[in-house]
């Protein structure tokens, strides 16, 4: 905090600013949990000699496809109705909270989609470390969209009211970081659980 | 003039408006159980790491005796812990208890004692600030913690007992083969929200620093205490994760019978893998002995210079040591595992690394001595106990290096060295550490002070056994006792050790006889002790510029900032030997006036 910045910014600005703080050391705490499981995902992997194992079969695609688009584009919709918020257009704020949530529940119903017939086929977490791998990072995955759900969901009557004016507006912009975090995470996942 | 010019920019009228003044809650609940004061929430942390240290310091004394006196039962408590032997801790009861010894120690004294109690009182007290940034997340941390408490202790009771896998529960003896019982799932259970509470407090503490200093505190303005602190809790909120993320995929093989470590399964099949477990675990586990014993060496660096009435020898130096020391930690932690078949190459860079960090720890264990070189020394009981830290310290760290060099380690590994080496830097350092921040800022958080008589004596009674203790464990590790051992008088290659652990049983029993002195110390010092001026121990940093204890509020007026925290002996000031933190020079023009209200 140099007193260049404390003269720069308008004294309104100081409590966002220490949410931002606090929720961008929050946000590096989770990136050192998800970096975790991909570090134990990759010891694992060269430990192995073949992937999949043998007799296992590789994992969909096209569907985990569909929705990282989908979570991408729920991402860009938040961030548009954000931008809203801070020109005061809250029915703008209003309609991209709806749509998404509307994209985020999309996304955990295709998961379910994914995992659901896989399960059926005998593919499941305790039968090898393919499957705990893969269901294990994608559900703890899942509970942080849920999460993030929550956290949007919870804005909805606020935004409703437009109780998010300029210099109120700490709880929007912290759970969109939250959600784009979410969704960061998807793309390295999806890469490294489907992709690679 | 450039500093003065940032600071008149500093002081601008609207800074720090969002520290407003809340009025002091009345009701029991409030103000005492969910509070959001940061120095309530500091003493609960206090009470509920001491109540942890007795419980975890009683089962060492257990542990102790079974082996100084194998096969006897220990005292009063023996009956009634296990009747169905006539009192002799059972050997499932014995791994049982160092198990649990270990974890409760460093989750549940150490971290609440240290980072808890003493990272809430004095960040914001010692940067000028009305509050933590995030009162609220500071509440949760708390109960979050004494809900990880309750698994830990209901842990006991359940049916087999609790973890007995090591502190660091390493997979097998960790999954469902080695321990099919509730207990170790608990103790998971009771890792996990332990350290979710140490994230959320290390992202307040973070927070706090980064935003709510004082005017005029920057970051070489800062106490060290706060450094260490600080550092501590930067180190937490990046590796304290690493640690939940091992736990979590241990609770999925327990409970869902998934295969993380799982080893066994062919290659081409692909299988789990036990040393996934290790490498997650002292990732996490390398900064975490950092993560202990920083706020000790923060505190003892402040103190040492309090009482020597001398500016801290290289301030500076100090804190920008302690701060390569937590950058180094994150990167040396293959020096556990120089065991386990790691291929050569990696074991070597390892250990270059590690013997790096003797390069800062040296520069700042030589500005301790420095700093109490041809000092005005006050022997208080503060002082003492600091004093006793760079004696255990030295000696903690010195036998470090047997265990970073892969040679020596390879014998070593594993031995009752590592136990005496490990106890004198996270236990013996950090616990006298936390004696001295007790007696020193007992005042201030209880307005009382404590006896000195029976501090000193208290002092004299921890140093010498727990000297004795954990030098004997290094001598009968060299000698090659392993760790862990429920009966080595059982062997006769230990068989001429046992006379060393008779008395290092003797000295730990000792040890914790003298502990009690420190009970009745704090017990009746909080009832009866002397009341506590503004400033008892005439030193100049913020906490002591307000009375003992602090009003709801902290500050008045929020300080403004304008000499470093050890401003003691200067030529300018007379008639007292310090010069406190916002207090101008005699020479220098009047105070530039307070800010915000």
């Amino acid at each position: 905090m140099t007193a260049v910045a404390a003269a720069r910014f308008p004294a309104r600005d100081e409590s966002r600013r220490t949410s931002f703080v606090g929720m961008v050391m929050a946000l590096a705490s989770w990136t050192m949990l998800f970096g975790s499981l991909f570090f134990a995902y990759a010891i694992l992997r060269l430990r192995a000699g073949t992937w999949p194992p043998d007799g296992v079969e590789a994992l969909p695609r096209l569907l985990p496809l569909a929705n990282t688009l989908v979570l991408l584009f729920s991402s860009y919709v938040l961030h548009r109705g954000v931008r809203a918020a801070a020109d005061a257009r809250f029915g703008a704020l209003l309609g991209a909270l709806k749509a998404t949530l509307a994209l985020g529940s999309l996304f955990l119903a295709l998961q379910l989609a994914v995992w659901i017939p896989l399960w059926r086929s005998g593919f499941r977490i305790d039968s090898g470390v393919y499957g705990s791998i893969f269901y294990g990072l994608t559900v703890f995955h899942a509970l942080h969209v849920l999460a993030g759900l929550v956290a949007l969901l919870v804005l909805v009557p606020g935004a409703r009211k437009g109780r998010y004016r300029s210099g109120r507006q700490s709880a929007v912009r912290l759970s969109a970081m939250f959600w784009h975090f979410v969704d960061a995470v998807w793309v390295v996942m999806f890469v490294a659980v489907y992709l690679l | 003039m450039a500093d003065m010019q940032a600071r008149l920019l500093y002081a601008g009228p609207d800074f720090h408006s969002e520290q407003h003044i809340h009025p002091e809650p009345t009701g029991f609940i409030a103000k005492y159980v969910f509070s959001f004061d940061h120095k309530v929430i500091a003493k609960q942390f206090l009470w509920y790491g001491l109540f942890f240290l007795a419980l975890g310091g009683t089962m060492a004394m257990m542990i102790r005796w079974q082996i100084g006196n194998p096969g006897t039962a220990f005292p009063v408590l023996g009956e009634l812990i296990w009747p169905q032997s006539g009192g002799v801790m059972p050997p499932q009861a014995y791994a049982s208890f160092f198990t649990m010894h270990g974890t409760l120690m460093i989750f549940f004294a150490i971290t609440p004692i240290l980072i808890g109690a003493f990272g809430n009182l004095l960040i914001p007290l010692m940067i000028g600030a009305r509050d933590m940034a995030f009162p609220t997340l500071n509440m949760l941390s708390f109960w979050t913690n004494v809900l990880a408490g309750l698994a830990m202790i209901v842990s006991f009771f359940v049916p087999m007992g609790a973890a007995a896998g090591g502190w660091q529960a390493y997979p097998t003896l960790s999954t469902l083969a080695g321990q099919p019982g509730a207990g170790q799932t608990l103790w998971i259970v009771g890792v996990f929200f332990t350290g979710s509470a140490s994230i959320m407090g290390a992202v307040n503490y973070i927070t706090t620093v980064v935003r709510l200093r004082a005017p005029g505190m920057g970051y070489f303005r800062m106490p060290l205490s706060v450094w260490g602190i600080w550092l501590t809790a930067i180190l937490n909120a990046l590796f304290v994760p690493v640690l939940a993320a091992g736990v979590l995929l241990l609770f999925l093989d327990r409970t869902l019978g998934s295969h993380f470590f799982l080893a066994g399964a062919s290659v081409t099949k692909g299988g789990g893998d036990p040393i996934l477990y290790q490498h997650l675990f002292w990732i996490f586990g390398h900064p975490e002995v950092y993560i202990l014993i920083l706020p000790a060496w923060g505190i003892v660096s402040d103190l040492l210079s309090f009482f020597s009435r001398k500016p801290a020898f290289g301030y500076k130096a100090t804190a920008i040591s302690m701060s390569v020391i937590s950058f180094l930690s994150m990167v040396v932690y293959g020096h556990h595992m120089f065991v386990v078949g790691m291929s050569p190459l990696l074991s070597q860079g390892f250990m270059t690394l590690t013997m790096l960090i003797s390069i800062p720890s040296a520069v700042f264990f030589l500005n301790w001595l420095g700093t109490m070189w041809r000092g005005a020394i006050r022997f208080a009981t503060p002082m003492l106990f600091s004093v006793g830290v760079v004696f255990v310290f030295g000696l903690g760290g010195l036998t470090g290096l047997h265990l970073g060099a892969i040679s020596s380690d390879i014998y070593l590994h594993d031995s009752y060295f590592v136990v005496g080496h490990f106890h004198l830097t996270m236990a013996a350092s950090v616990l006298l550490g936390a004696f001295a921040a007790i007696y020193f800022w007992f005042p201030k958080m209880f307005g009382k002070m404590m006896n000195e008589t029976l501090g000193k004596w208290h002092f004299w009674l921890t140093i010498v056994p727990i000297t004795i203790v954990f030098c004997g464990m290094l001598i009968v590790g060299y000698g090659g006792m392993q760790r862990r051992l429920y009966n080595d008088d059982a062997y006769a290659f230990l068989q001429h050790l046992h006379g060393v652990n008779v008395w290092v049983t003797r000295a730990a029993l000792l040890l914790g006889a003298s502990q009690f002195l420190f009970v009745v110390n704090f017990l009746s010092s909080l009832v009866a002790g002397k009341k506590a001026s503004e400033n008892p121990w005439e030193v100049g940093t913020l906490e002591w510029t307000v009375p003992s204890p602090p009003p709801h509020h902290n500050f008045d007026v929020i300080p403004l900032v304008v000499n470093g925290p050890h401003e003691f002996s200067h030529p300018d000031v007379k008639g007292k030997d310090w010069l406190a933190q916002n207090e101008p020079l005699p020479s220098e023009p009047a105070a530039l006036g307070a800010v915000g209200s």
